[in-house]
């Protein structure tokens, strides 16, 4: 199939295509500079039109969504939708039914979207859902910084090992790269505790989060794969964490990149909102955003995503788990734990953060510090840690945000807490995002900083994931509060979604349901050493896993329709 | 005023939902309108007329005009008042799951037992229900945390488990006996039991009272004695008699009240 979209307003950042009036030609689900007369014309005269959303970091499927739905049936019923002829009956707000996640990210022009922390003991688990969920290609991360192993091979300092088991574990897991969480700090939670910086060992293991985060770091760019490092940092949501954020960030800037990836970065840290916090406690708390932002601008080896707070009552799930129980002495909400055997322990509790809240004011502007103070939006990626700090519906409220600084100090001034105000410098900010800049941020760099050479832009050879959206910019001041509202409905609601050459929504409906692909790594080159690492481990692996090795693994039919990246790590 | 009078013709096994027929939506509704109505039936709709008689007398400018009269047995009919805001609605029989649920005001009046969940998370109105009720009456949902907020419940028969669940306001009133976890998780509002308690009342409560005039077997760990009272107002209510009145759960730092019959429970003196 043909397509040619006629007389749109591109934005391609990628490209330095910046709002020029031009076609978008699509043939055999590649985007191309030449169409057949068979070409079906889409008339998107004036239309806005970009690649398809690219999502660094959100939680959509596993075994912490699985039981976040059996744990919050109250959240069950909201957003309810029935079936229609295409598509099934949608539920859930902040944990979303599998086919209401695909239909949400289709109709927001989204076509990718990384699944930030599997466990590999449940990967299967998490493919699963994502075979249950359509119309976007995920990117699952496997969660590495609290693994015995990994704490094992850092100990021993066996770089050459650990990358081994990386490799092999990536295979096994059927993951496309790596994720830490609270690196020493899960694994001291197996004790009741938690690590504090990024130089406090985990008990009994005399490991830091640094050694761990260093090791792995120099492993991925062994490996050369092709995501980054993708690190939440340790003391998530603690006022005074700034500077383990900044400690953490430049324990890896001696790391040289590996020479064949395309990305820029060697470390990307995840919801960085939550790890730019200042002060000594919540009485004193305020904005640690401006140095973090400083260091970014500063070191091109760092990029991030903010984790935007969206002012909702949503839903925290992390493999940190020692922070959620943390926050469930803070709220007394009801508060699930999931313990995951040698590899990281996770938490869950409903949150309710509320513009009227003092602390939750402090996060949702410190979210948009971070926005407005990074000077290069190719180093920061849009997202809420979906659902942790919002749900990620809630994208488009916030590029009307990005784009208006009339609406945030409407915002500031009748809305939030005067925390807001009084403990950030938001309200000095009166930068302003263009629509290139929110193309930078929600298609471009996410892809970059995952390493996908075919998305998130519109040149030859890309994939067709395409958005058009129902706006014309050259008509639209986006700069207006009033017009706030209207940004945060068009795009909710695509005017088309094309995924991989094929229109999956039209005028904000779905209009066609395809399977989501599984992207893993293949790293080839290690297959000796991965073999001698799996012999070694195995009589650990024997002794403490609950299941067999050989029921462990992901199998093939897991992950169809896959995505194989192969990388040779020999080369 | 309008009366519009459902009679049950046709029973069906699989329930009818009736959450789309309350006074906020059918009070401009003529008999046409009525009989062009297709019900909720399982996972299908069918005409209303397949079921019911119906008559529509006199004039309503809004729902507090209307009243709804459901004639014949409607223990497969769930969700008759769901959300109403106004009017009223008398079921002369048994009605099935959720009478009353999310209800905001006006009055719901049952003459039989009703099913579970009868007013869950209520807001306002009042709910009386002339029979037994099952369990989970004038709870939350489940899984949430918010139950109950305000409005009032008066069963004059006997009520089931984990009565007024996560209450946070509002009044409940039993006539008759009661089983487990009444006023589990409460936080506030005021619960009066007339008759006899199996178990546990109480359980986790923050605050609230709970009253129970009638003999309870079990008592959970985490109330304090605080000594007889005769007599006692509670919470603006003029009790007689001679009462018990335990502090907890402090299991959860509770200051919830918790009032037994002394007669009744000479077993704690
Ligand atoms: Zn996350």
């Amino acid at each position: 199939m043909e397509y040619i979209l006629k007389n749109g307003i591109v934005y391609d950042p990628t490209h330095n295509v910046a709002g020029d009036k031009k076609d978008v030609m699509i043939k055999d689900g590649k985007i191309v500079d030449n169409v057949s007369s068979d070409a079906k014309v889409l008339d998107v005269t004036d239309k806005l039109v970009m690649a398809a959303g690219v999502d660094v970091h959100a939680h959509i499927a596993g075994p912490k969504l699985c039981l976040g739905r059996l744990y919050r049936p109250e959240d069950s019923r909201a957003g309810l939708v029935a079936k229609t002829d295409i598509t099934r009956a949608e539920t859930g707000f902040s944990i979303p039914s599998c086919s209401a996640t695909g239909y949400r990210y289709s109709r927001m022009g989204y076509g990718t979207v990384t699944e930030a922390a599997v466990p590999p003991l449940e990967a299967k688990h998490t493919h699963e859902e994502i075979m249950a969920i359509p119309n976007i290609d995920v990117s699952p991360l496997a969660l590495f910084g609290n693994n015995w192993f990994v704490l094992q091979f850092v100990k021993a300092n066996d770089l050459e090992g650990l990358a081994a088991f990386v490799a092999a574990w990536l295979k096994l897991s059927k993951c496309y790269g790596m994720k830490v969480v609270n690196p020493c700090g899960s694994e001291a939670w197996g004790w009741g505790m938690n690590v504090h910086g990024i130089d406090d060992p985990a008990p009994h293991w005399d490991v830091t989060g640094r050694e761990v985060v260093r090791a792995l770091t120099q492993v991925n760019e062994m490996l050369g794969l092709p995501h980054s490092m993708h690190v939440h940092p340790n003391d998530l949501g603690h006022p005074g964490n700034y500077p383990t954020t900044i400690g953490t960030l430049d324990a890896v800037k001696d790391i040289k990149k590996n020479p064949n990836v395309i990305r820029d970065q060697t470390i990307h840290c995840t919801h960085l909102q939550f790890h730019c916090y200042g002060g000594t406690s919540w009485r004193d708390a305020k904005s640690g955003a401006a140095p973090v932002a400083d260091y970014i601008n500063k070191n091109k080896h760092v990029t991030c995503d903010v984790g935007q707070v969206t002012f909702d009552e949503t839903t925290t799930m992390t493999a940190d788990a020692p922070m959620e129980y943390d926050l469930y002495k803070l709220s007394g909400l009801k508060w699930a734990n999931k313990d995951i055997e040698l590899e990281t322990a996770a938490g869950l509790i409903p949150i309710i953060y509320s513009p009227k809240a003092p602390v939750n004011a402090l996060q949702w502007a410190i979210g948009l510090e971070l926005f407005l103070m990074i000077n290069d939006p190719w180093q920061v990626v849009l997202t809420t840690d979906s659902p942790n700090a919002g749900p990620f519906i809630r994208y488009p409220r916030i590029m009307s945000w990005l784009m208006s600084s009339d609406r945030r100090t409407e915002m500031l001034e009748n809305e939030v807490h005067k925390w807001a105000t009084k403990r950030t410098d938001l309200a000095s900010l009166d930068r302003v995002y263009d629509w290139n800049d929110i193309a930078t941020v929600t298609r471009s760099a996410p892809a970059k900083i995952l390493g996908l050479e075919q998305r998130g832009h519109l040149g030859v050879g890309a994939n067709a994931d395409v958005a058009v959206y129902d706006i014309e910019p050259e008509n639209f001041d986006a700069t207006k509060a009033s017009n706030a509202s209207v940004i945060e409905d068009v795009m909710g609601r695509a005017a088309y979604t094309i995924k991989d050459g094929e229109i999956v929504v039209k005028d904000g409906k779905i209009v066609k349901v395809v399977p989501s692909r599984h992207m893993w790594t293949n790293v080839t080159g290690f297959e000796e050493q991965e073999k001698k690492v799996l012999e070694d481990i195995m009589p650990m692996f024997n002794r403490y896993y609950t299941i067999k090795f050989e029921n462990y693994k992901v199998f093939d039919h897991y992950i169809d329709p896959a995505i194989e990246f192969k990388i040779d790590a020999g080369k | 005023m309008k009366t519009i009078t459902l009679t049950l013709k046709k029973f069906s096994s699989i329930a009818l939902e009736f959450e789309e027929l309350i006074p906020d939506t059918i009070y401009n509704w003529s008999k046409e309108d009525f009989e062009n109505y297709q019900v909720p039936v399982g996972n299908s709709k069918f005409p209303l007329t397949n079921y019911f008689d119906i008559e529509v007398e006199g004039d309503a400018e809004g729902p507090e005009d209307v009243k709804m009269i459901l004639d014949g047995d409607m223990s497969r009919v769930k969700y008759i008042g769901y959300r109403m805001t106004a009017g009223e609605i008398i079921v002369n029989g048994d009605a099935d799951l959720q009478a009353g649920a999310e209800m905001i005001g006006g009055s719901l009046k049952i003459n039989g037992n009703a099913e579970s969940y009868v007013g869950r998370e209520m807001r306002g109105g009042s709910i009386e229900v002339m029979g037994n009720v099952r369990e989970y009456c004038g709870t939350s949902y489940i899984g949430e945390w918010r139950g109950m907020s305000g409005g009032i419940i008066k069963v004059h028969g006997n009520a089931g488990k984990q009565l007024a669940d996560c209450m946070s306001g509002g009044e409940i009133y039993i006539g008759g006996s009661c089983d487990i976890l009444a006023g589990i998780h409460m936080t506030k509002g005021y619960i009066e039991i007339g008759g006899d308690v199996t178990r546990w009342p109480g359980g986790q409560m923050k605050n609230g009272a709970i009253v129970i005039k009638g003999k309870l077997s079990s008592l959970l760990e985490g109330f304090e004695n605080e000594g007889i009272f005769v007599d006692p107002d509670i919470e603006g209510k003029q009790l007689t008699g001679k009462y018990i009145k335990y502090k907890g759960d402090i299991g959860v730092n509770g200051k919830g009240s918790l009032w037994l019959n002394a007669e009744k429970n000479r077993n704690l003196l």
